[in-house]
């Protein structure tokens, strides 16, 4: 599938329901995987199991994962009855990375360089074998998803010779909507959601959020200061504060 | 060869603020320090130094980027160090994971 085919889906697929999205995606491409975080994105799970009962369902265990998210990782394979396949970091390099680092240095020198490590290159390694993929992002999440669309060329996995779609069905979801499903449909959720938490990820890197506060907050908080020392305008000048 | 220059930001205290001293210290590991040509600062303390002007000129907000001169004096601007990299200093190499998050920061979130 090139550029103007997804041009052309996105057309079609405008103000479709996440189901349709879903379909469309689930039947147009064999090797096509769903990406599961093990927080609310489970919706795409509930919907796809009800298209394609064997449909594939990864999730990325960094090592660092809450207690909870791992027993609603293991619930959600039991309650659909799938293959949940889980993706681990390559050990040699988490090795590396801890040696020369230590347990705890996202909290010193931003997170970036673990997630690379723990997260993108298994989502790496994983995609390679697929033609698309399915993620939980929605536009409401964060101002780096803000212009998430419904289907695109995968922009970071996509290679000259092999493209790789994304698919995006929650894209144009709010975070009401979501929770809306889930109690409708009786979907099993991650514990932590009852505890404040919003978004959910590593550990270390995550907290609970107070009502109100966007869910970004909830995730690397502590380099929120740490991202204004880069800007180039006038407000960073000394002269003015 | 294209000549590079890297336009860095130092605060009000003197240290070079944390993204540009990521990039540098990634540029000198991989070994493409030599790559460039010049390294121009834009000091808080300096708001009117070269840095600030090139900062003003090119329409950049953040730090560091990149000026690429090509021999024919057409001035190409990097703010991602992906695409510098991809592009320039390095067409070839297989990009890292933490080059792609870096570029794609939605991936945060997966």
């Amino acid at each position: 599938m090139d550029g103007k085919l997804v041009e052309r889906a996105r057309r079609e697929l405008a103000g479709a329901e996440p189901q349709e999205i879903l379909r469309w995606a689930l039947e147009r491409f064999q090797r096509i995987a769903l990406s599961f975080s093990g927080a609310e994105d489970v919706v795409l799970v509930d919907m796809a199991v009800r298209i394609r009962p064997d449909v594939a369902v990864f999730s990325l265990d960094t090592g660092r994962l809450h207690p909870e998210t791992y027993r609603f990782l293991e619930r959600v394979r039991e309650h659909y009855g799938i293959a949940l396949e889980v993706l681990f970091p390559d050990a040699a390099e988490v090795e590396a990375l801890v040696r020369e680092r230590g347990l705890y240095s996202f909290y010193r020198e931003g997170h970036k360089a673990c997630c690379a490590v723990r997260k993108v290159a298994p989502l790496r390694r994983r995609l390679a074998g697929l033609d698309a993929w399915v993620t939980g992002q929605r536009r409401d999440q964060s101002p780096t998803r803000a212009a998430v669309p419904v289907v695109e060329l995968d922009a970071a996995f996509s290679q000259p010779d092999r493209p790789l779609v994304k698919v995006n069905p929650l894209a144009e979801w709010s975070s009401a909507q979501v929770w809306a499903y889930i109690r409708a449909h009786d979907v099993p959720y991650n514990a932590l959601h009852a505890r404040g938490y919003v978004s959910i990820g590593c550990e270390p890197c995550t907290r609970p959020v107070l009502p109100h506060q966007h869910e970004r907050e909830g995730r690397w908080w502590w380099e929120d200061a740490r991202e204004k020392e880069c800007g180039l305008h006038a407000g960073n000048l000394a002269a003015n504060g | 060869m294209a000549r590079v220059t890297m336009v860095k930001k130092v605060l009000a205290d003197g240290r070079p603020c944390r993204k540009c001293a990521e990039v540098e210290a990634r540029l000198r590991g991989e070994g493409l320090w030599s790559r460039i040509h010049r390294v121009v600062v834009a000091d808080e303390r300096d708001p009117e130094g070269e840095g600030w002007r090139l900062a003003r000129r090119h329409g950049i907000a953040t730090a560091p980027f990149f000026l690429v001169e090509d021999g024919d004096g057409t001035v190409r601007v990097y703010t991602a160090y992906l695409r510098l990299l991809r592009e320039v200093l390095r067409p070839a190499a297989a990009v890292s994971a933490l080059d792609l998050l870096e570029a794609h920061p939605e991936l945060d979130f997966v």
